[in-house]
């Protein structure tokens, strides 16, 4: 096997990767490696064509693709080398990639890594939902690539089950089309999609939105010709009388997505069992030294902006740590606490400035975010609205930290 | 005056806006995240607009589709029309992001260009 050596290689060629390839560059890398396992760069923002994305970095509402092209022409020119139709297959913890494209496998031993693998969706397994097993059962990322990528239709009367963002976008889209959406079917008492997506994309074209409600069965042999909707109680049981039948031709599950972290598994990164995502500092190293990540593969982000950013650092880090060889260590353990889901990152120095950011468990109104070490309040901020669809996002100043406290507990409260 | 809760809606943060206005025009938006509201806000009160982002096909391109959008929001009552009239539009040659697909789209003033490259 040939080998390479490069100071930073970046893993994933979407906004993530771009933006920690860049900001690696302009910290002083030399040689920063960026692989991609597509034939373009972009990631997923290559199939979402809708716009709204870009407002708080560029003060301005960017389709999916302009965004990523935005990054792609920053990236020419700067030296950064861009291995596309490449996979990466293996990492180590020295830091050792094997990646593997036509030209064969090439080991690449990198001064420092940067995962930015995004994430992928839940399937039809990963809930359990009962029934036949017809065609007509999609991913509702799936349809979206066959749609705006591939020009290819999925069918003509659709449900879609789960109100997670992707859903509520192809709700819009398969309308657009022509496509009759029969209705938005979610699980939990409230949307797990965004505010904005609910209004521009089902209120706008009197969508349906079901809500305590799920698919309890699948019919069609072949194909798809129908399903059973019903109500479920606060017990998590089917609501007695609720059952009724739909007759649809495709179903489209929008059930969440996870951090793709097969590579960081490989290599031993210790992983958080709420976000599935690596456990990270405030350098977005994770538990390997030299191992950073950002975007998506860290935590799902609702906002492009914030993937970019934090991938921005991550970069900067790699590129600090792979001519230095280390970094400060962190001595303060963030904890989520009352009514938060989770935190990032999950350890800080306390030397520099800190944005952290974090989702709420259920929907709240009129609280605050509070940061506190030991029973001292070190930052607090007012929230009007507050949701899990939505990651909040808090910078705390270096001034603010008591190093000599080992802990950081962030909560909801009055 | 009229006084009303809003979502903005221009990128996903969803700012729920507190709003005021006369007949005639915005008086007071509360809670904005950024100065982007404003106008999303004022369009929404008094004549509603959307940005239609869709794809048309290819002449010759790599990519079988290019993505195009309304180059401005357009009336929120055009958008089933517009997606009329690029059902049968095809993009001729090779396209770049911002060429113009289709100048003046029903007569809005409004061009769709292309947000993607054909190659
Ligand atoms: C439907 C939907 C709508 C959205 N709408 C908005 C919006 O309106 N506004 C907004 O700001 N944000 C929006 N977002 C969020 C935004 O798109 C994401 O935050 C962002 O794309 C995440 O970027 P990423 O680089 O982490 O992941 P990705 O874009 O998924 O990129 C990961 C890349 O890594 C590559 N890769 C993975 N594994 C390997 C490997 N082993 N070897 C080589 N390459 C690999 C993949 O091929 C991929 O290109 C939306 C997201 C979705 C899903
Ligand atoms: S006010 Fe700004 S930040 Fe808030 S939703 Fe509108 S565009 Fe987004």
């Amino acid at each position: 096997m040939r080998t390479e050596q490069v100071d930073v290689a970046v893993v994933g060629g979407g906004p993530a990767g771009l933006a920690a390839a860049l900001s690696a560059k302009e910290s002083g890398a030399e040689h920063v490696l960026l692989i991609e396992r597509g034939e373009r760069m972009g990631g997923i923002l290559n199939q979402c064509i809708h716009d709204g994305f870009g407002t708080k970095l560029m003060g301005e509402a960017f389709t999916g693709p302009e965004y990523a092209q935005i990054f792609i022409n920053r990236l020419t020119n700067t030296g950064v080398n861009v291995k596309l139709d490449t996979m990466v297959m293996d990492i180590s913890s020295d830091r050792e990639l094997v990646i593997c494209s036509s030209d064969g496998l090439i080991r690449v031993k990198a001064g420092a890594i940067v995962l930015c693998t995004g994430c992928r969706e839940r399937t039809r397994g990963a809930i359990r939902i009962p029934g036949t097993r017809p065609a007509g059962v999609f991913t509702a990322g799936v349809v979206q690539e066959y749609m705006n990528i591939r020009n290819l239709s999925v069918g003509r009367k659709v449900v879609i089950l789960g109100s997670g963002d992707i859903g509520l976008i192809m709700a819009r889209r398969l309308t657009l089309e022509g496509v009759e959406v029969e209705c938005v079917a979610e699980i939990l008492p409230y949307p797990s999609g965004l505010a904005r997506n609910i209004v521009q994309c089902l209120e706008d074209f009197e969508i349906p939105l079901y809500l305590s409600t799920t698919v309890v069965d699948i019919h069609g042999i072949d194909r798809v010709e129908g399903i059973t909707l019903a109500k479920i109680g606060p017990r998590g049981g089917i609501v007695r009388g609720t059952k009724r039948f739909v007759k649809c031709d495709t179903l489209l599950l929008s059930v969440g997505l996870i951090p793709e972290n097969e590579l960081a598994k490989k290599a031993g990164i210790k992983l958080s069992p709420v976000t599935a995502g690596p456990i990270v500092d405030d350098h977005f190293q994770t538990s390997i030294p030299g191992i950073f990540c950002g975007g998506n593969a860290l935590q799902v982000h609702d906002l492009v902006d914030y993937a970019s950013m934090e991938s921005e650092k991550a970069g900067r880090s790699a590129a600090f740590f792979a001519g230095a060889g280390k970094l400060p260590s962190p001595s303060i353990k963030v904890l989520p606490g009352q009514g938060i889901r989770y935190v990032i990152p999950h350890e800080v120095s306390g030397n520099e400035p800190v944005d952290f950011s974090m989702r709420v468990k259920s929907p709240e109104a009129d609280r605050y975010i509070v940061f506190k070490q030991g029973e001292k309040v070190i930052r607090r901020m007012r929230q009007i609205e507050l949701a899990p669809a939505a990651m909040i996002r808090m910078r705390v100043r270096s001034d603010r930290f008591q190093r000599s406290l080992d802990s950081l507990t962030v909560e909801v409260a009055d | 005056m009229n006084e009303g809760n809003i979502v903005c809606t221009v990128c996903p943060t969803s700012c729920l806006i507190d709003a005021k206005w006369d007949e005639k025009e915005l008086i007071s938006i509360d809670r904005a995240q950024c100065k982007l509201a404003w106008g999303y806000i004022s369009d929404e009160i008094f004549d509603p607009k959307r940005v239609v982002t869709t794809t048309v096909p290819t002449e010759t391109g790599k990519n079988p589709l290019v993505s195009v959008k309304t180059a401005e929001p357009v009336p929120k009552h055009l958008v089933l029309d517009i997606m009329d009239t690029l059902a049968v539009v095809q993009a001729k040659g090779p396209v770049n992001a911002g060429d113009v697909i289709v100048a003046d789209v029903l007569g809005t003033g409004v061009n769709i260009i292309a947000t993607s490259n054909s190659d």
